[in-house]
């Protein structure tokens, strides 16, 4: 229904401003029209089957770990998932869970407006996250399929692994992406980096 | 090359001598070769002199080689990027290096505080606690003079230029040291498979194997250290951290390394930044590195000894003598005596009569000397004076002579017989201090060896194992194997199965014990001979700590304080273990019975541009903002940090200053209409069949009572009954709430919520989610909002019966689906839209555009402050400090009678009851003009002897343009039953004026304005 022209991420004045290197061993994509939902059901009783029908894929059951058949659907707590799909998708996929799991233990929200997506990668990716983040990515602790939720900098994100060239994805609360994104530039410099726009991927 | 580096041997060393750099030392121009350091090129030089001490300004010379260094303080490079209070033994000598010393003034050479020196008895250890009390009226004059004198080196007073950044690591196994027991355990680890962090503070790994002269395995030290170093690089887990010295061990195996990335490329001269441009690369990092078992291999500390004049610039560590000569082919003096009290010193000797030094005596305080490294040095006919002491130096700017004695045990018949022997240098050693520190710094307890006469760490509190010269070892080849075990034992307690690797070979040479001799005793009494120094850099002498325990103190860290023992940079490297040996002797107790003082981090000095990181600048503190952001910055709207976010302060018109733009805005939504940014606000959705029983604990009014599509405003209260947090709540749907918070509350009132549900409350199924960044809010306000929002086009009607105030519907407005909130911060007919973030820029344009028609006002978070103001409403956090209830406010009317919630009960205690607690009331100005400064304590009556006791204090104050006059709300001792009377506020720099107490509602008190 909206005009999709009027649809911004927030991350326009920032990618319109930095300046990107000859060469780059680190790329920071913005992904451009993702739609977020929050779902939070107890996986206690057919909530969670009700939901893996619609979603088309399970529920990650394991702790910091996240799935991908037709969405991306990460884990965030024993009751919690954040499911990143294309912005189009979402509205569709709202109404279908919240009808599925109507009359259970359930919340179904969307949060597209709240969440920006990026993908880091490069040569020195890993490197960079480490400067901003404690967790040890090291790929025989932290590979595909595992993601947390965490600090990067000073901004709360969900770090994942998207594939083992490595691609991270991080998500990123929208009023912190701007924060995020030049601490990424100012943390990268040394290794060269490249901000781009990325389309639904 | 030979005018200018006197003392350079013709071959040898590390140093490249291809590479010959100019530096600057204290204005003079000076030459060296790429691998010196500082010091060593200093050496190389011939400039004995580096420093003057930190009380009584003796000329000070270089006395070791490494971290242990006392006296060579430098301030290196020149403007915003000089370093004060670096080591010149750390600092890599570089093309255009500016040195300056940092004591003495006019200079180094000739310091005028030298007088010190000389009335040195009476700057006794508590020198200024006792002299500076007195009168105390003079304390500012003396602080300046102390502060003036004290300190090594100046801090930059521009901004740094340079970059640092932090990393973050784990690994399996942390090795500090990469001298020959660090890399074999590094070796045994890596090969095991273990994720390696192998960190030296030296520019080249190996430690004391590039600068001695045995083998391993048939190869010189320095090949095989070279080796083992390549085959590590190779090992893809292991990473090598050279120049970083592994500064602090934290709790849970959390430790921290300074990593010096790029050496500086220098200064031409006062004022000229760093050559290597500012911003590029990275000057140091700080690595934070959490590691599963750490082995700490950071090698020994040769001990001075102690007696007269042990401070001459001259007198060297044995050891030092000897690095400086294999490393960096510098010989510290042509004509030598070594003194000793243990076989490691005859190296020394040994290596200075190789490099063609004349090598008058080594004098060993033990009867029957060294074992085989004696019968070496007798081979070159070095003379060895057995059972004799080094007692006196002669000399001031540097040693001309050392007076030397025969001793047996029994000071005052020796010294009688001491006889004069010339020469320029003096290489001492008293033993071996392993560098326990960080054993220490981990919990890790200390043991002391009788032997060896030294701690070792003995117990370890953390996952850490010492091994090496550190773990008290001696020998190389007992060194190799010890790195090697704890290696090994550190990949086991890993659960990793330890690869096998051999042990290298080495020779072990066979010593004579060490003889305890920890002073040696003085013609005179301590206090009247010559100083006796234990710690070089703070001037701590033998007869310091006698002082000390004649005025009471026993306790080892009592007896640090008053003599600055173990101070400073130095943190008691060299001195420590005498000073406390001499306590001891004094207190006539054992040196274990004494004990030590504590190990802290740091380590070494620590710059603060690394611990600061990345966070400096606008990184300093993460910035959040609202969609509409980049508007706001266009319209020129300066920005108010509310926690975190920015938000718009006013948005000025053609230059307007605040009040101007404020006014102009105030006026525009009380007359036609404004919008506001108001996304801050927290928003969570709670839904869940429990809901309501959930917020009505959480909530003050009756939540059941909610009609569906409306809202009221409700407050929350702490446990204590006081005012946490209030907002709007709406009910969407029978299970179906959405809350807003204030902006600086929303993360807190959402764990709170989240704490009550998921640690009290777990049988309530309720499921909350932050809406805080998805949606954002734009308020729209005055009597022409409502045909703003018409002229959008909207899918419901909004007029007063179908829409009337407090009620929330779901529409689309502006071909955009939004949900319409009718309520009003401001008192009047209001509307705020709530809309994805994504598309709220182009709503705000929307509204922008169809708001011309009525002059729209875009209007910040000032005039939101003055409309509120006007209508009493309260900013928590303003009007509230954690010790206002909402009865204190006038809230009663949102306490349910019928239901219990979070902090009703306190409510009820006596202090909440009482009648004269603060409350909330209005003030007006008498003069009819003064806006009173927000803070303004008030009074009852002006004029009464002091303390006079206060009623109140202002929580609000503006200037109300639609009233033409200041208003103010404020907390004031039974205020509401006070109403006309007038009390006192009290104004910085003026008379007190007196205000009138009225309601705290100034502007449309019915109400009415918002209900049209």
């Amino acid at each position: 229904m909206a005009d999709t022209n009027a649809h911004r991420h927030g991350l326009e004045p920032f990618l319109a401003s930095v300046e990107s290197a000859a060469e780059a061993r680190v790329r920071v994509g913005v992904v451009s029209d993702r739609g977020f939902l929050t779902l939070r059901l107890d996986p206690r009783n057919g909530a969670a089957t009700a939901a893996a029908r619609i979603l088309g894929q399970p529920l990650p059951p394991a702790s910091s770990a996240y799935t991908e058949v037709v969405h991306r659907v990460y884990w965030l707590g024993p009751d919690e998932w954040l499911i990143e799909t294309g912005a189009n998708r979402a509205a569709e996929l709202i109404s279908e869970l919240s009808e599925a799991l109507a009359g259970r233990p359930a919340a179904v929200n969307d949060v597209s407006g709240g969440h920006v997506s990026l993908r880091v990668s490069g040569v020195d990716a890993r490197t960079v996250l480490a400067k901003g983040c404690t967790l040890d990515m090291h790929p025989r602790e932290f590979g595909p399929g595992q993601c947390a939720r965490t600090s990067l900098a000073k901004a709360v994100v969900v770090l994942s692994v998207a594939d083992d060239a490595p691609t991270y994805s991080v998500i990123v609360g929208r009023s912190s992406s701007d924060y995020l994104c030049r601490w990424l530039a100012h943390a990268a410099r040394p290794h060269g980096v490249r901000f781009s726009i990325l389309q639904d991927t | 090359m030979a005018a200018m580096q006197p003392n350079r041997l013709q071959q040898g060393g590390r140093i490249d001598r291809t590479r010959p750099l100019t530096f600057s030392f204290d204005g003079e121009v000076c030459e060296g070769f790429a691998g010196d350091t500082l010091a060593s090129a200093l050496i190389a030089g011939d400039l004995s002199l580096v420093g003057r001490s930190f009380k009584l300004r003796r000329p000070r010379g270089i006395v070791g080689s490494g971290a242990e260094e006392p006296n060579a303080i430098m301030q290196v490079g020149a403007g915003a990027a000089a370093q004060p209070n670096l080591l010149a033994t750390q600092v890599e000598l570089h093309e255009g290096l500016v040195a300056h010393t940092t004591k003495g003034w006019p200079g180094v050479r000739f310091d005028a505080g030298a007088i010190n020196d000389i009335f040195g008895r009476m700057l006794s250890a508590g020198f200024y606690y006792k002299t500076f009390m007195y009168p105390r009226s003079l304390w500012k004059l003396y602080e300046r003079l102390i502060r003036a004198s004290a300190g090594f080196g100046r801090s930059p007073a521009a901004p740094d230029p340079d970059t640092y950044e932090h990393m973050n690591a784990h690994c399996d196994v942390l090795v500090a040291g990469g001298g020959p027991a660090g890399l074999m355990a590094a070796l045994a680890a890596a090969r095991s498979g273990a994720r390696v962090i192998l960190a030296d503070e030296q520019n080249e790994f190996g430690g004391s194997l590039l600068a001695c002269t045995e083998s391993i395995d048939g190869k010189p030290a320095a090949e095989w250290a070279a080796g083992v170093v390549a085959e590590l690089r190779n090992h893809p887990d292991c990473t090598l951290l050279p120049r970083s010295t592994v500064f602090g061990y934290h709790d849970h195996n959390f430790l921290t390394i300074a990593e010096r990335c790029t050496v500086d490329a220098g200064s031409s001269g006062d004022g000229v930044a760093s050559m290597r441009p500012p911003g590029e690369g990275v000057r140091e990092r700080l690595w934070r590195v959490r590691a599963r078992q750490v082995v700490l291999a950071q090698g020994s500390f040769e001990r001075p000894l102690v007696y007269c004049n042990n401070d001459r610039p001259g007198v060297m560590l044995a050891s030092a003598v000897s690095t400086y000569i294999h490393r960096y082919a510098v010989l510290p003096g042509r004509r030598a005596v070594v003194f000793t009290n243990n076989d490691s010193a005859y190296r020394a000797a040994i290596d200075l009569a190789d490099a063609g030094a004349e090598v008058t005596a080594i004098v060993d305080s033990r009867p029957g000397g060294a074992g085989e490294l004696g019968a070496r040095a007798q081979a070159l006919q070095i003379p060895v004076l057995a059972g004799h002491v080094v007692c006196d130096v002669a000399g001031r700017r540097r040693v001309r002579g050392a007076g030397i004695a025969r001793w047996d045990g029994d000071c005052w018949d020796t010294v009688r017989s001491t006889i004069r022997i010339d020469c320029d240098l003096v290489a001492m050693s008293g033993g071996w201090n392993p560098a326990v520190h960080l054993h220490s710094q981990a919990g890790g307890r200390l043991a002391w060896d009788n032997s060896q006469l030294c701690f070792v760490p003995s117990q370890a509190r953390q996952a850490h194992l010492s091994a090496g010269a550190c773990n008290g070892r001696r020998s190389l080849g007992e060194c190799l194997a010890d790195g090697l075990r704890a290696g090994r034992e550190a990949v086991s307690k890993l659960g990793m199965e330890p690869t096998a690797v051999e042990a290298p070979a080495a020779a072990t040479v066979p010593e004579n014990p060490i003889e305890a001799l920890w002073r040696v005793p003085a013609a005179k009494d301590a206090d009247r001979c010559p100083k006796q120094f234990i710690d070089f850099q703070n001037d701590t002498s033998v007869a310091d700590i006698r002082l000390a325990v004649r005025e009471g103190y026993r306790n080892v860290e009592h007896v640090k304080r008053y003599t600055a023992l173990g101070f400073g940079t130095d943190q008691g490297k060299l001195g420590n273990i005498n000073g406390l040996a001499v306590l001891a002797d004094i207190l006539g107790k054992a040196i274990p019975e004494v004990g030590t003082t504590t190990f802290r981090p740091a380590y070494t000095p620590v710059s603060f541009g690394v611990g600061a990181g990345e966070s400096v600048g606008p990184l300093y503190d993460p910035v959040r903002k609202t969609a509409l952001h980049e508007w706001h910055e266009a319209a020129g709207a300066p920005m108010e940090v509310v926690g975190q976010w920015h938000r718009p302060w006013y948005f000025p018109r053609d230059g307007e200053a605040l009040h101007a733009a404020v006014a102009r805005e105030c006026l525009a939504v009380r007359n036609s209409v404004g919008a506001m940014d108001a996304s801050t606000l927290g928003k969570i959705d709670a839904r869940g069949s429990d809901v309501v029983e959930f917020l009505e604990r959480i909530y003050t009014h009756d939540v059941g009572r909610m009609k569906i599509g409306r809202c009221v405003y409700g407050i929350m209260l702490g446990e204590d009954g006081m005012l946490m947090d209030d907002g709007v709540m709406a009910r969407l749907g029978e299970q179906h709430f959405y809350l807003t918070t204030t902006t600086g509350g929303a993360a807190h009132v959402l764990g709170w919520l989240e704490k009550w549900l998921q640690t009290e409350w777990p049988e309530l199924e309720v499921y909350l989610t932050s809406l805080t960044e998805h949606y954002s809010t734009i308020a729209v306000a005055g009597p022409n909002s409502r045909r703003v929002l018409e002229s959008l086009g909207c899918d419901i009607p909004l007029d007063k019966e179908s829409f009337p105030f407090m009620a929330v519907r779901p529409a689309v407005l502006a071909d955009m689906r939004v949900t319409l909130f009718r309520v009003s911060f401001s008192g009047e007919l209001a509307f705020e839209i709530n809309i994805d973030s994504n598309f709220a820029l182009a709503m705000w344009e929307r509204v922008m555009e169809a708001g011309k028609a009525f002059d729209i006002a875009p209007y910040g978070t000032e005039t939101m402050h003055v409309l509120r103001a006007e209508k009493g409403f309260i900013i928590v956090g303003q009007e509230t400090d954690g010790s206002v209830t909402p009865v204190d406010l006038g809230m009663n009317w949102l306490l349910s009678k019928e239901k219990d919630f979070l902090g009703k009960r306190s409510l009820r205690r006596p202090d909440c009851l009482r009648e004269d607690r603060k409350q909330l009331i209005g003030l007006l100005s008498s003069d009819d003009r003064t806006v009173l400064p927000e803070g303004t304590q008030l009074v009852e009556e002006t004029g009464k002897p002091t303390p006079v006791p206060m009623c109140g204090h202002v929580t609000s104050s503006y200037r109300s343009a639609c009233l033409g006059h200041p208003i103010a709300l404020a907390l004031v001792a039974g205020g509401r039953n006070r109403k006309g009377e007038t009390i006192q506020a009290v104004l910085p720099d003026r008379e007190p004026l007196p205000v009138q107490i009225v309601a705290p509602t100034f502007y449309d008190p019915r109400g009415r304005r918002q209900h049209v």
